[in-house]
Order: structure tokens, then sequence, then C-alpha cells
């Protein structure tokens, strides 16, 4: 065994270098690694809180637009959220309460969006053929002239 | 913006897989492919590959150091690379890389230390001062050179060699099982992929050595030894045979059973890839070598040494083009087509200076040529010849021998 | 966009403090076993994570498209952007169209379907066209947290399939290994990024933001552990659908009305 002494101490440089290692990756674990899976189990809760709610829902905007509200409820868009058009809530009001204008998108491509007679499009969906449902080129706020967004009718 | 021809899921049109993920696999094949080869005479005692033996050994190390770069730079986090080992997920197959890689580093790193140890020692007693200090240090401060502790030298060389090749083995053919693995990929989705992967790697690695052998021949001034040339160019024949039948049959599979991915893929090959895969991979880097190789090893008794030589060089060059092609292929061939099914995008074009770039990829690729000649600096990487201090055991009586017990 | 708002500062202390974590631990991890062995039943993992008010345990989360519904509006998609701050050219949701004839198909999503769809021409007799939104399956067997090296993917108690950007390293793995498309690489964290479920809105009570604003009930989100969840009805008792069904990753995004085309 008297030969065999470089050898001892090459398992040994390695068992300290193993030894090493694992130390270095126990302070290096994350504490709350491996807590509900293996995974960070802190970040659970910083995706509740990643981001700001920006749509609020219809039920928001009601709150101080009572009119449109009820309005758009009775129509035939009472199912198309305000804020496909508005843009989102928090576009409008901001977190610490100021009212901000929001931008509001009046032109007919807004409409031809959802109405535009197109391919793909349910057959039971209102949609119009824009070039012959309007006179002369598609263009501006053409589509305000004669509907009224938040109560529609045919 | 990329060109799409048909339908890719939007997120789909992006090569996240770079050019750095094309070097992975290649590097990492000359790792094994090179282990393979010195095993072939630390282990199963074939006498003909002793000239190379410890060459293919040094590789294999060389390239082993490189072989993590590419992914790390890779990285768009690159500094939590380390997490891979420190909170490593276990259901990954690139975690398990992390850990086999360190294993496989482990083994051959104390092979090489036991292979080389007189010659540590020897450099030790020869030099003074801060040389002496490093030698001494890497000698673990024990100048045992006797008969005992040279067998035991020996012993431990087997039982690495013994660990270190299938080590190895699983080291690249986990490569493939990374793409392998991936059923959301029809073109890497195969449990052939590993197989391909290992084979040709053991491409890679002889033909790697063909050209290295004679360089650092001519180098270092001696004789290019026929038998070891011709015995190379017989296993490079050999693994190059099975991976063509392979990549091929892969084809010719999904092709008959007209898999619901085959459309797209034909599709591939021969459009966005038929450089690539018909030209490079098929024509120029499998047949035209195939035939080569067939001359040298069928014609063997016809050939003037000179011709032998330059044919199996031939080879090995374009051999060493067809796999990295078979990787270029494959790595970025899978991202071109979308998982629709329905789609390709235009072909992928690495930029040139970034950090995943053609200049690093290059680097890359020459980094392990430069440690293999510091490595030759320090420990040199043939043993002396009929070297002066009297080391038994290092000359004639080779380990391998002495365990496989037949001498061909 | 950045993960890092509030959560960043406190879990970088508590990766400096992590000095807690003793060796010992590490080697039964290391050596195959888990961390997770000796957290199995602790009161950690029953309750709210984090100590917030939401119970994920009292929740299993499900989503439901009627692709006969949909409009192809894209109102979905930019509200998603909008919500999530989802970079240009990169997609949490998107819409496709599809074109059927006898003998040929063509499918498009111009953007995402972000700005609705132009009007087509294709070159043959079309006899159906439909719209189908897609979204991440978060599905019950994911591929894409499989591969993960690092555990920074991960599926939540009630469904959800999340990314931690803090521990991402960026490999991209899991962008390949997803079949649907629905991950990418962030162009400015260089993380892997992907549809949420609005998880930051569906513990406060609130429906994801694509749910909240579809105009025609084409997309719906439901509970699977909710008595009378009309989505839950539905999943439960009629015949639904669900994307690449033979790769058995249990999509928990159901569809209905599916064509054969729909991959």
């Amino acid at each position: 065994m008297e030969h065999a002494r470089h050898v001892f101490r090459i398992v040994l440089l390695v068992a300290v270098i193993l030894a090493v290692v694992l130390l270095a990756r126990g302070f290096l674990v994350p504490k709350s690694y491996g807590l509900y899976g293996r995974y960070r189990g802190a970040n659970v809760a910083e995706q509740m809180n990643a981001r700001p709610v920006l749509h609020g829902g219809a039920a928001v905007c009601g709150d101080c637009h009572e009119d449109q509200a009820k309005k758009r409820a009775a129509g035939a868009h009472r199912n198309v959220s305000c804020e496909i058009c508005h843009a989102p809530f928090r576009a409008h009001v901001k977190e610490d309460g100021t009212v901000v204008k929001p931008p509001i998108d009046r032109t007919y491509a807004l409409c031809a969006r959802c109405h535009r007679k197109i391919a793909g499009r349910p057959a039971t969906f209102p949609q119009v053929d824009l070039e012959q449902h309007v006179n002369g080129p598609p263009e501006g706020k053409v589509c305000l002239q004669c509907h009224d967004p938040h109560a529609p009718k045919p | 913006m990329p060109e799409i021809s048909g339908f890719a899921f939007p997120n789909d049109i992006h090569v996240t897989w770079s050019l750095m993920i094309v070097m992975y696999p290649y590097i990492t094949g000359f790792v094994a492919g090179s282990f393979i080869v010195t095993s072939l005479y630390h282990l199963f005692g074939r006498q003909e590959f002793k000239p190379v033996a410890r060459l293919a050994m040094a590789t294999s190390f060389a390239f082993l150091l490189v072989a993590s770069l590419p992914l790390q730079l890779h990285l768009g986090q690159p500094q939590r690379g380390p997490f891979v080992i420190v909170t490593p997920n276990f259901t990954s197959a690139m975690a398990g890389f992390g850990i086999l890689y360190s294993f496989y580093m482990l083994v051959l790193v104390l092979e090489l230390w036991f292979v080389w140890r007189t010659e540590i020692i020897e450099r030790a007693r020869r030099s003074r001062g801060v040389k002496r200090a490093f030698y001494a240090a890497l000698a673990l401060g024990t100048y045992d050179t006797s008969a005992e502790a040279v067998e035991i030298d020996h012993k431990a060389i087997s039982i690495l060699a013994g660990i270190g090749l299938p080590a190895a083995c699983m080291l690249h053919g986990y490569v493939g099982f990374i793409f392998g693995a991936i059923k959301a990929n029809p073109w890497w989705s195969t449990p052939l992929m590993p197989v391909i992967f290992l084979l040709s790697a053991a491409v890679s690695g002889i033909a790697l050595l063909i050209l290295l052998y004679q360089v650092y021949a001519k180098l270092d001034r001696r004789p290019v030894v026929a038998s070891c040339v011709q015995a190379l160019a017989s296993w490079l024949w050999f693994f190059l045979i099975l991976t063509i039948t392979l990549e091929e049959l892969e084809l010719i599979v999904m092709a008959y059973e007209k898999s619901e991915s085959w459309l797209i893929i034909s599709e591939l090959l021969t459009t966005r890839l038929s450089f690539s895969y018909v030209t490079m991979q098929m024509i120029v880097g499998g047949l035209i070598p195939l035939i080569l190789l067939a001359v040298v090893v069928l014609m063997n008794r016809y050939l003037h040494e000179k011709v032998r030589n330059t044919l199996a060089t031939v080879a090995a060059l374009l051999t060493l083009i067809q796999v990295f092609s078979m990787r270029w292929n494959i790595v970025i061939g899978g991202q071109l087509l979308s998982k629709s099914l329905r789609g390709l995008r235009s072909p992928y074009e690495p930029e040139i200076f970034g950090r995943e770039g053609v200049l690093v990829a290059i680097a890359l690729f020459v980094a392990p040529f430069v440690i293999l000649w510091v490595f030759d600096r320090v420990l040199g990487i043939q043993e002396p010849e009929g070297g002066g201090h009297g080391s038994p055991g290092t000359g004639d009586a080779t380990p391998g021998a002495a365990v496989a017990g037949h001498a061909p | 966009m950045s993960n890092c708002h509030d959560g960043c500062d406190s879990s970088r202390r508590e990766f400096l403090s992590g000095t807690l974590k003793l060796a010992g631990g590490a080697v039964v991890t290391v050596i195959g076993g888990s961390a997770l062995a000796s957290s199995g039943g602790s009161p950690a993992s029953t309750g709210a994570p984090g100590g917030t008010a939401y119970d994920w345990n009292e929740h299993l989360w499900a989503y439901l498209i009627d692709t006969t519904k949909c409009i192809g509006c894209g109102s979905c998609a930019r509200a998603c952007k909008a919500e999530n701050d989802v970079p240009d050219g990169f997609y949490r949701t998107w819409i496709e169209r599809y074109v059927v004839g006898t003998e040929e198909s063509h499918v498009d999503a111009p953007n995402g379907g972000m700005e609705g769809f132009p009007p087509v021409q294709v070159g043959f007799a079309a006899n159906k066209s439909f719209f189908v939104p897609k979204i991440c399956n978060h599905c019950r067997a994911t591929p894409c947290t499989q591969v993960c090296p690092v555990g920074a993917s991960y599926r939540t108690k009630d469904g959800a399939v999340l990314v931690d950007g803090e521990s991402c390293i960026g490999c991209g793995y899991c962008v390949q290994a997803c079949p649907y498309g629905s991950r990418f690489i962030h162009p400015a964290t260089h993380t892997a990024s992907k549809c949420t479920w609005c998880y930051h809105r569906i513990t406060k009570g609130l429906k994801p933001a694509c749910v909240t604003v579809c105009p025609t009930q084409a997309r719906q989100f439901g509970d699977l552990k909710k008595d009378g969840d009309p989505i839950r009805a539905v999943i439960e008792h009629d015949r639904v659908q669900i994307l690449q069904g033979h790769l058995l990753t249990e999509p928990q995004c159901y569809y209905t009305h599916l064509d054969k085309e729909v991959r």
C-alpha cells in the first residue's frame, strides 16, 4: 500500500473538490426552492403581483359612465366590452386616481375589425361588404355618421 | 423578419437555437469520438492505435474543456448557467447533461493524470524554481515511479478507461437525446437520434485523429505509421457506413409510413436544406468519402503510402464536413419547420460578429487545438522516445495489452 | 417588460440569506433524492402561497374555446398585449384563420390576428372558413416544464403553467418542447415568456384579459373545482376536443367544434 500513496492523494483531492462544490451549492440554492415543487416557491406570489391589472371590465366603467353603460346594456353591443374600443381602464384612470383622456379610434377601421365581410366570420354575424355598403371609398369616421356604437341598429 | 412559406405559428418563426447549438454537438462529438479511439487501444488492446492513443486522449480532453462553452454563450442569462448544477430539474435532458459532463470530466482528468503521471514527475525532477513547484503540485507531491506504483497506475487507467468509455458514449448519446426526445418536433423526435449522434461522433473523432496524427507527426518529426492510418481509415469507413445508413433509414421509414410530418419534411429537405443536406451531408460528405475509404481499405495492397495517406486525409476532411452538416441540418433544420406542419421559414443566416456568431464559432473550433498545443508544451503528448530515465512499464508493457491480453 | 417590480429586491435578499440552506440538504438533492421529500407534507404546501389571500388548492382553472363563435376581431390579442406588455412580434395568444376546400386549405394569422383579418383570395374553391383562437394550453402533462433544466418553469396547483423570470437561464429548450408554439424568448429579458392565464388577474377573482374583452364569448374561462361552474359543466358533460391529442400533453384548453385541419 506504500506505493499507492499518490492514489490516496488524488482521491482526497477529488473528495475535497466535491465537498466544496456541494457546499457552494448549498449556499446558492434559492431559499424558497422546493417549497411546493422543484421550483422557486416564492415566484407564485410574485406572479400574482407581477403586474397591475389593466382591464377592469364593463362594470368598472359603468361606475362613472352610467348613461352609456345603460345604453350599451340594452343594445346589440351589450356583450362588447367598453375596453375594446376605448382602451384598457388603466389607460383612462391611473392607479392614483388621476383621469387621462384615453385614445379612441373612431375611424371605420375599428368597426371593420368585427363587421367587415371576410372569409372566416360566422355567417350569422352581422357584417357588410365595405365597398358596397359605403357610398364612395371607406375612410375616416364614416360609420359613425349613421350608426351609434353604444346602441347600434343594422 | 424571416419569410414564411405556408403557415407558421406566429412564435415559430424564430431560430431560438443558433449556430452555437450547432457547435455544441459538433464539439462534444470530438470528445466522445476521440475517446473511443483511445479506448480501442487502452481498453481493447488494439496495438495499431498505439501511435494515436495519447494524442486521442489529449484531444478528447481539449475538446471537453471547450464543449460547454457554446451552451454558455447561447444562454439568454449566461450568469445563471451554474444553476443547471445548483437546482437541476432531473426530468430535463439538459440538467442531466450538466451532471454527465461533470462526471465525464472527472473521469477523464483522472485518467489523464494517471497516464501522464510519470512524465509529470520526470519534468518535476528536471526543472527548477516555479516550474518545479508547478510540476510538483501537479504530481501531488509524490514522486513514486517505482514498478509497483506504475503497476497501480496501469490498474487505475484500465478501470478509468472502463468507466470512461460508457461515460463518453452516454455524454454524446445524451446530446442526441436532447433532440430525439422532443415530441413536439417531428424532424427531431426519433429514438434513432441518440444512436445517430453517437455514431457520427465516432466518425468525427476518428476523422479528426487521421488529420491530427499526420500533422502532429510532421511537427514532431516522427514517421507516420502506415498501419495506424490504415486502421483509422477502416474504422472511419465502418462508422461512416453505419451513420449514413441510419440517417437514410430514418428518412425512408418516415417516407414509407407517410407520417403526418413527411410532407413538410420532404419539402424542408428539398428546398431549405437542399444544399446542406443533399449536397453536403449526403454527397460531398457522405458518398465521396465512402468511395475514397473503400479504396483505401479494399485496395490497401496496391496503394503507395503517400496515395493512401492523401486519400485518407481527403476522406477525413470530407467526413468532418458531413458531420457538421448533419448537426446543422438537425439543429437549424428542425427550427425552419413550424410545428403547425404547414410552413417553413426562410433559411437561417448566423450573424458574423455577435456572441453567437460565426467568428465565435470558429474561435470555439480553433480553441481545442490551442489547448492541445499548450498541453504538448506542458506535458508532452507523445511518450519521450527511448527516454533516458527508466520508467518501467511506459515502454512496451502497455496497460491495454496487459489487461485485454490479446496482441494482434 | 420586467418581472422585477417589487419582488426582485426581496428575492435577492432571500437568495443571499440562503446561507441557511445546509450543505447536508444539498447532498441529498444532488444524489438524486430531492429537497421536496422534506417539504412533502409541510404546511407550506397547503393553503395560500406566499401568505397571499388566494388559496390555490380551491381552484383548478380551465379554458374553453368555441370556434364557431369567434369573429376574428383580434380584441383578445390586443388586450393581451396591453395587459401583459407583450413585445412586438411575439404572441401570448393569437387567432388563426382557416379557409378549407376539398383538397386544399389556406391558413393565415397576420400579426397574430391582432389587427383583425383582411379579405383573402384563395386559389381554390373554399367550402368553409373559420377562426381558431390559440393560447397556451396549460397542459397537465407539460412537455415544456419537463425539459426546463433549472425548474424555472412549473405548473401551479391551480393549473397554470408559469415561468419564473428570475430563475430562467434562457436556454430556449421549453420553446422547442412546446408543440403549440406558445412560448418565446423575450427579446428584452432574454428569458422564456408565455401566457400565464393572466395569473395576476385570476388570483384576484378576475378573468384573463382575453376572456374579459371577447365580444362573442368564444373564449371562456372556468374553474373545475367550483360547483355549478358553466365552463366546468361543458368540459365535463359535452363533447370537447383538444389540440394535438396524440402527443398526450393533456391540454387544459378545451375546444368545441374544432375542425380536422386545426393542429
